[in-house]
């Protein structure tokens, strides 16, 4: 009876790595899909080994496609044209793609598989992004739930970027985490120092990467950081310019402040940052000190919910109210957003009402 | 659903139950209560549509809802691998008339619609069906 047993043991356990063996040779045959073509812009080639998304892909080649979220699909940045080889468009695609995206063969890289030859269209800008390994040097408690971070650059050792622009912060793993994970963050420091880089990170209730960077990181710290991207910076013309941003959204209006201090202007320029109480309020003095530097300066903190013991004088509810009053020549004015998408939408089309062309309203495009 | 995958902290709390188990029970609640998890997603999302995009302050709808929408950058996926993205915040709601508060994400309203789920004890978007129904129905 034994002998039978272990006899019917042995033949399933034959069976089963046989059927082991099979798949492992299978998926050698089956999933293998060798070295494949990425055609860039019909410029440039380069050869990847099939399997990977098409942005990791990419990445590998320290070609760098904008994601917010680190390739998991969740933020429908990572869009580029894929003209040839991509395959049907997943479900996982669809939400974040229009009908007009669609038509022109735009797809998200992180969800598109490369199995064959690919032939993609990407703007050119995307081969000044580097995945740059930094050191933390200065951390800033700006309020109760922001900081200021300041990275030193060590390889590469300098950047170049556009006022406005935003890099992606890796955070490692850490506590539950178990993977590294992404996050975008607009650069708060100007252009021109080219060694550093600084970000001002707001605690998002639940955020991997923001509590990271809140409870974890510390002076000293190793980080790598990815970037430039992004198309929110300063346009060059002689228009009049309304800044208006709320919680960490002032980060790069601070950028393109200090870059025009740099460079010198006399555009004229009123600044709104919209806040709850005093103690979300910072950076006051720095916006400030730019009436001194500025011809037409003007420096606008509104709060929408005062404390009684915060003593505040200055304007009170949204800042919206007073852009009205601030506008001298609405047709001939540009905006420039920053902050939570409902702030957004709100400036958004009071701006449009009150005159100013859409077409001169710029915001981050990675919310 | 782990913590540290698609948020710090998951979404089972620190439920030991499989999440098969959580939703059959918070399913058997609600059969008790008289609402389906259809209802109640369809309630959250039209509270959430009256309160509209605003701009991060509480507002009262209907004079028995006081409402704050908070959101942030990027959108969130479905752990149960469900097709499309969430946006990503947290929406506060107080019934004015009973005084309960409530918070979910636009995430938790696809998780009751499509998955009967309403997260696991302990975690932090956790919505106690019972307490849920008492703030958006009464």
């Amino acid at each position: 009876m034994l002998s039978i047993i272990l006899q019917d043991i042995a033949i399933m356990s034959a069976i089963s790595g046989f059927l082991a063996l099979l798949l492992i040779i299978a998926q050698y045959f089956f999933m293998n899909y060798g070295d494949c073509k990425i055609s860039i812009n019909d410029k440039r080639d380069v050869t990847v080994k099939g399997g990977s998304s098409l942005l990791s892909s990419l990445a590998e080649q320290k070609i760098f496609i904008s994601s917010a979220c680190g390739g998991r699909g969740t933020c429908g940045t990572c869009k580029c044209k894929v003209l040839d080889g991509g395959g049907p468009v997943l479900p996982t695609e669809t939400p974040f793609l229009s009908p007009a995206e669609l038509s022109e063969n735009t797809r998200l890289a992180c969800q598109v598989k490369v199995k064959n030859d690919v032939r993609i269209n990407i703007p050119e800008s995307i081969f000044n992004i580097h995945r740059y390994t930094a050191q933390v040097t200065e951390i800033i408690d700006y309020t109760y739930d922001t900081k200021g971070i300041t990275f030193k650059l060590i390889e590469p050792a300098e950047i170049t970027f556009k006022a406005g622009q935003f890099v992606q912060l890796e955070s490692p793993k850490y506590g539950k985490v178990r993977q590294s994970t992404s996050r975008a963050y607009s650069v708060s420091s100007k252009p021109d120092s080219i060694n550093e880089l600084q970000l001002i990170i707001r605690r998002v209730p639940e955020g991997i990467v923001t509590t990271w960077a809140h409870d974890y990181l510390k002076v000293g710290d190793t980080v790598y950081l990815t970037g430039p991207f992004g198309d929110f910076y300063i346009r060059d013309t002689e228009a009049d310019m309304i800044f208006v941003s709320g919680g960490s959204g002032l980060a790069p209006i601070k950028s393109m402040l200090e870059h025009l201090e740099t460079t010198g202007t006399n555009r004229h320029m009123v600044n709104f940052f919209g806040a709850r109480t005093r103690k979300d309020l910072y950076l006051v003095d720095h916006m400030d000190h730019f009436k001194s530097v500025f011809k037409m300066y003007e420096y606008v903190p509104v709060l929408s919910a005062p404390d009684p013991n915060d003593n505040w004088t200055g304007k009170t509810g949204y800042t919206m109210a007073y852009f009205k009053d601030k506008l001298r020549d609405p047709k001939n004015t540009e905006a420039y957003l920053c902050g939570s998408p409902g702030m957004i939408n709100s400036v958004l089309n009071s701006l449009i009402d009150l005159g100013v062309p859409k077409e001169k309203i710029y915001f981050d495009s990675f919310s | 659903m782990e913590p540290g995958n698609l948020t710090l902290s998951g979404f089972l709390g620190t439920d030991d139950r499989h999440y098969h188990e959580i939703i059959q029970d918070d399913e058997n609640i609600l059969e008790k209560l008289g609402h389906t998890p259809e209802e109640i997603a369809e309630r959250m999302q039209k509270l959430m549509d009256l309160a509209g995009d605003v701009y991060e302050e509480p507002i009262t709808v209907d004079g028995h809802y006081q409402i704050e929408i908070q959101l942030v950058r990027g959108r969130m996926i479905c752990p149960f691998a469900h097709p499309g993205a969430y946006r990503k915040g947290i929406i506060y709601l107080t019934n004015l008339k009973n005084n309960l508060s409530v918070k979910w994400t636009p995430l938790s309203v696809h998780f009751i619609q499509s998955h009967h789920f309403f997260e696991g004890e302990g975690s932090v978007f956790r919505l106690d069906p019972e307490t849920l129904v008492k703030a958006i129905f009464e």
